[in-house]
């Protein structure tokens, strides 16, 4: 009885975070420019991938290797803030900010970016 | 449905999911337009099909195939911080090429 | 934490990850542990208190429901139709009041995957954090948005 709770709970998040995947990619296509694209990758899709390794923790039915899941989904969210904040600094200081539609900009009013690498 | 029926079903459904997601993030990779955009394509697309792969890991009953996830999840990021690093050298290059 | 109590743990976590809780995997995980102490050992903090640690769960708790929260809004901006008129992208520079960089890394983290913002860069002086805003509204209401909230646990976490 249990067990078939959890291999119910198990495909809800299985295919939550497939939905989210895909939400991510739609996002990044639709998306108008860079910024907000980092902003559905980086969310939707850590969560997307976060859930598929619950579901995985959840459908295995092993300690070590549901442990070994729940270490992935921690170092995806550990990991997936701070490559996009790389990316995004790298960005800012390379391409025209014509192309971005903001309706702020406090970056580049303040002097721009520090120059230090 | 049977619970094992509905594990066949959703991991069915979730792959066909994930297989259109990859190939939507393509589409992204191929438009650019600038290579942050590219990179930040190729790093969802890495997270995804770590998904594809745990996905294969539960549909299988195979748990080797979380190694497999997980070590693609590092490859991402490593690669991620990579590119990034690569974009801001290339900048300072073309600042030092200018006049 | 003190040193000590961080390479167990780390061991601990080795043996999560290689799947086995054998006596030699243990020594193994514990020397791995050893040699990242020994490389890290300037970048680790004082020890921590009982009371830090609950502020940190307290934290990690109001984190995890952010971050759900955050996708299901992503999604919903992205799922409408007319996305345009759902968008208000804007860079604000947030005036950080927590001065360490442990601090800073942990709050530009927590920003970057909370709802409708993204941690684009800190100024030179570590005086400004300047964070992209999907849907911009008021700048007051933002910076009070992130003060209250993720600001205020992470200095609780610290002090």
């Amino acid at each position: 009885m249990i067990a078939a709770i959890a291999i119910y709970a198990g495909c809800i998040l299985l295919l939550l975070g497939a939905l989210f995947s895909l939400i991510a990619a739609i996002g990044v296509v639709r998306l108008p420019d860079l910024y907000t694209r980092m902003h559905a990758a980086s969310k939707a899709g850590a969560v997307g991938g976060g859930l598929v390794l619950l579901a995985v923790a959840l459908l295995c039915f092993d300690v070590g290797v549901g442990l070994r899941a729940i270490i992935g989904f921690v170092f995806l969210l550990l990991t997936t803030p701070v490559s996009a904040h790389l990316l995004a600094r790298a960005s800012y200081r390379t391409t025209d900010q014509l192309q971005m539609k903001m309706v702020v900009d406090e970056l580049k009013t303040k002097g721009g970016p520090n120059s230090a690498a | 449905m049977s619970p094992a029926d509905a594990l066949s079903l959703a991991t069915l459904i979730a792959l066909v999911m994930l297989g259109l997601a990859l190939l939507i993030s393509v589409v992204r990779i191929i438009i650019g337009p600038t290579l942050g955009d590219r990179v930040l394509a190729l790093d969802l697309m890495t997270v995804i099909a770590m998904g594809f792969v745990g996905t294969i890991a539960i549909r299988t009953g195979l748990m080797l195939y979380l190694d497999i996830a997980i070590a693609l999840a590092l490859l991402g990021f490593l690669a991620t911080v990579a590119f990034a690093r690569y974009i801001l050298s290339r900048a300072a290059m073309r600042k030092g090429d200018a006049p | 934490m003190n040193p000590a109590m961080t390479v167990v743990v780390l061991a601990l976590i080795w043996a999560a990850i290689t799947g086995t809780f054998s006596g030699l995997n243990l020594l193994l995980g514990a020397a791995i542990g050893i040699v990242a102490v020994l490389l890290l050992r300037k970048n680790l903090g004082p020890p921590r208190r009982f009371r830090q640690l609950r502020n940190a769960a307290s934290l990690a708790a109001l984190f995890l429901y952010e971050l759900a929260a955050s996708a299901v809004r992503v999604a919903i901006v992205v799922l409408t139709p007319d996305m345009k008129s759902a968008l208000k992208p804007a860079i604000i520079a947030f005036p950080l009041s927590v001065k360490s960089d442990a601090e800073i890394t942990l709050l530009a983290n927590l920003i970057t995957l909370t709802p409708g913002t993204l941690s684009v860069d800190v100024s030179e002086d570590r005086s400004l954090l300047y964070v992209h805003a999907l849907n911009f509204g008021t700048r007051e209401g933002l910076i009070a948005d992130i003060a209250g909230g993720f600001e205020a646990k992470v200095r609780e976490v610290y002090s």
